[in-house]
């Protein structure tokens, strides 16, 4: 029986953030504005879903005046993404067979 | 915008995996994109250095001018500083880029502190300011020993930046800058005993520090 999808990550917007912070130790929030191409307001809603799951960690702050979000991926998040591509390779596995 | 990810839409699981790929494939070519400037500020100003202070050596037969040494990584610096505030609007950071940025930092916290050192060394060596000592110094090349102590405290030192451990970071500097001192401190028959024995206590004193911090 194929895993279920976390469905959380199996949104592009949300996937593509997670991607990005898998992939690094830190990001500001222009950042993955300016690498998912996404609107502020969307992008910002998304982040706060995958905060409230415990996925990444958001920190707000300031670097000289200028307000800076700057976000992390947690270990649960890491769990996470780490357990949906494993999902996603079942399913395209699956597929062939 | 050409790569939105605006749309929340379900994907199938094909396309979820070439999205993860292409994001993390962009987001790695972009990190060391950004790393490009620093290596054409620093080539750019080693290049124009070593021309200008060579005219001027050759020109006034003054040695002197390899002083202007010291004014390159301060200007880089700044220059660097500079460059970087360019990026406060983006800012993202990678085990590479971390790890690079500590690899040419260390690189040049050696490279300045060997020289002061050793120019500082050969103006009170003998109590008196002896110019043309100053300048053999600055482009002799010390002892095997010495250069070996020097790449091993700067390996010590890159450990700590890769493994984000400042006991290792300064164990490393420790050892190849005092095993420097050492060098010239002691006679050619003993600094290997000293340097090597002086290494070896501080690489087990780091060991002893790591294993409390992680105990």
């Amino acid at each position: 029986m194929l895993p279920k999808l976390d469905p959380l990550l199996h949104s592009e917007l949300r996937l593509a953030v997670m991607s990005l912070l898998a992939g690094v130790e830190e990001a500001d929030f222009t950042y993955l504005k300016e690498q998912t191409g996404a609107t502020s307001g969307n992008l910002s809603v998304q982040i706060d879903k995958l905060a409230e799951a415990g996925y990444i960690a958001v920190e707000k702050g300031f670097r000289g005046k200028m307000p800076r979000t700057v976000c992390r991926i947690t270990p649960q998040g890491s769990e996470a993404f780490c357990a949906y591509v494993k999902a996603l390779k079942k399913y395209l596995s699956a597929g062939k067979n | 915008m050409e790569n939105s990810k605006e749309q929340n839409r379900e994907m199938t699981a094909e396309e979820s995996l070439s999205l993860i790929t292409e994001t993390l494939n962009n987001s790695r070519k972009e990190i060391t994109r950004r790393s490009g400037k620093y290596y054409i500020l620093w080539g750019a100003l080693l290049t124009l250095f070593s021309i200008v202070i060579y005219l001027l050596w050759k020109l006034t037969d003054q040695a002197a001018w390899n002083n202007l040494w010291f004014a390159m990584p301060v200007i880089g610096f700044l220059l660097a500083r500079l460059m970087s505030r360019k990026d406060t609007e983006t800012h993202v950071q990678n085990d590479v880029s971390r790890i690079t940025q500590g690899i040419w930092s260390a690189f040049g916290i050696f490279a300045c502190t060997v020289a002061v050192f050793t120019i500082a060394y050969s103006y009170v060596s003998d109590g008196a300011l002896d110019l043309g000592r100053t300048i053999r110094a600055m482009v002799s090349v010390a002892s095997l020993t010495a250069e070996i102590v020097l790449l091993f405290g700067l390996a010590e030192s890159i450990c700590g930046v890769a493994l984000k451990n400042w006991a290792m970071k300064i164990a490393g500097f420790v050892t190849g800058i005092g095993g420097l001192a050492i060098y010239y401190i002691t006679g050619a028959a003993e600094e290997q005993l000293f340097i090597f024995t002086f290494a070896g206590l501080v690489l087990v004193t780091t060991g002893l520090i790591i294993k409390r911090q992680y105990r």
